[in-house]
């Protein structure tokens, strides 16, 4: 009786710390699911500016403005063909990115990769 | 204390009379105009600018500049097909007035200036008028041009063209600082 007690107590012990490995080995390795977000490009601005996404989210830009558009790095490194009205265009940014419209340089919008 | 109310009420009669007698005066002075002729001042408005960008492209070697004329063309000529589109759809032949001319008067003046001028002198000729010409303007859509017209289309039209002049002329000031 003593033995059987002494063989299921140790089983829950062994029960618990691998289910308490499972959860911290899940959530170290746990990813979130990759979401699409939406910059509206209307009356000569990015609506929002300043977005905020995670590794592997896509952003979509829009045009729905009377001219058109370009979304550029504001170093150059990468840049959208001109965005006429109704287009869209996509991109998965792998880090935090300033952009701009080289159209109408006063356009700014940033990108926040948050890890 | 019955003088002192008999007082204070002929002066908020006085008042009321000079500022309704204002208001009067204003509305008699303030030009009125048609759809139509609306269109037109909206089409030559734009037409103009798309004039000086192409002597700009013609005439500048400077970057900024090229690049702001290049936007100025294609942006204006836009709006252009748009208001040219809209009068087409809604039966509106635009109609010359007095505004359009006055338009065009200073068209020739500032065509002959930039005509006359080059290098450095002629690009800070074509951005500082950039500068006042879209300041003009976006006043005239503001005041005049949004409040009188009629055809709701023909003034969200107009409504949604504002955003894009405000850029341009923040744009235009923003190259205007690297010639002072």
């Amino acid at each position: 009786m003593k033995n059987s007690r002494t063989v299921s107590i140790r089983n829950i012990k062994w029960g618990c710390l691998f289910l308490g490995m499972s959860l911290w080995i899940t959530g170290c390795t746990e990813k979130k699911t990759p979401v699409k977000h939406t910059v509206v490009i209307e009356e000569m601005e990015y609506h929002p500016a300043e977005i905020t996404i995670h590794p592997g989210d896509t952003i979509e830009f829009v045009n729905q403005d009377i001219v058109d558009h370009d979304v550029t790095e504001k170093d150059h490194q990468w840049a959208s063909p001109v965005l006429k009205n109704g287009d869209v265009w996509q991109m998965i940014p792998k880090q935090s990115e300033d952009y701009y419209c080289s159209i109408h340089v006063i356009m700014k919008g940033c990108i926040r990769l948050e890890k | 204390m019955k003088s002192i109310q008999k007082f204070a009420w002929t002066c908020t009669g006085i008042l009321v009379f000079f500022l309704g007698f204002s208001v009067y005066l204003f509305a008699q002075d303030r030009p009125h105009y048609t759809d139509p002729e609306i269109a037109s001042i909206a089409v030559t408005a734009n037409q103009i600018d798309v004039n000086y960008a192409d002597i700009a492209l013609e005439k500048s070697e400077d970057p900024a500049i090229r690049r702001f004329a290049q936007t100025m063309k294609d942006d204006h000529n836009a709006v252009i097909k748009m208001a040219v589109d809209l009068a087409e759809k809604l039966g509106v032949t635009p109609a010359d007035n007095a505004f359009t001319r006055e338009l065009l008067a200073g068209e020739k003046e500032m065509t002959d200036k930039l005509n006359d001028a080059s290098g450095k002198d002629f690009d800070k000729i074509y951005i500082d008028n950039e500068v006042a010409y879209h300041d003009a303007v976006i006043g005239a859509v503001k005041t005049i041009l949004i409040p009188e017209t009629e055809n709701e289309e023909l003034k969200n039209l107009l409504i949604k063209v504002s955003p894009t002049l405000q850029a341009h002329l923040d744009h235009a000031l923003m190259v205007q600082k690297e010639f002072q």
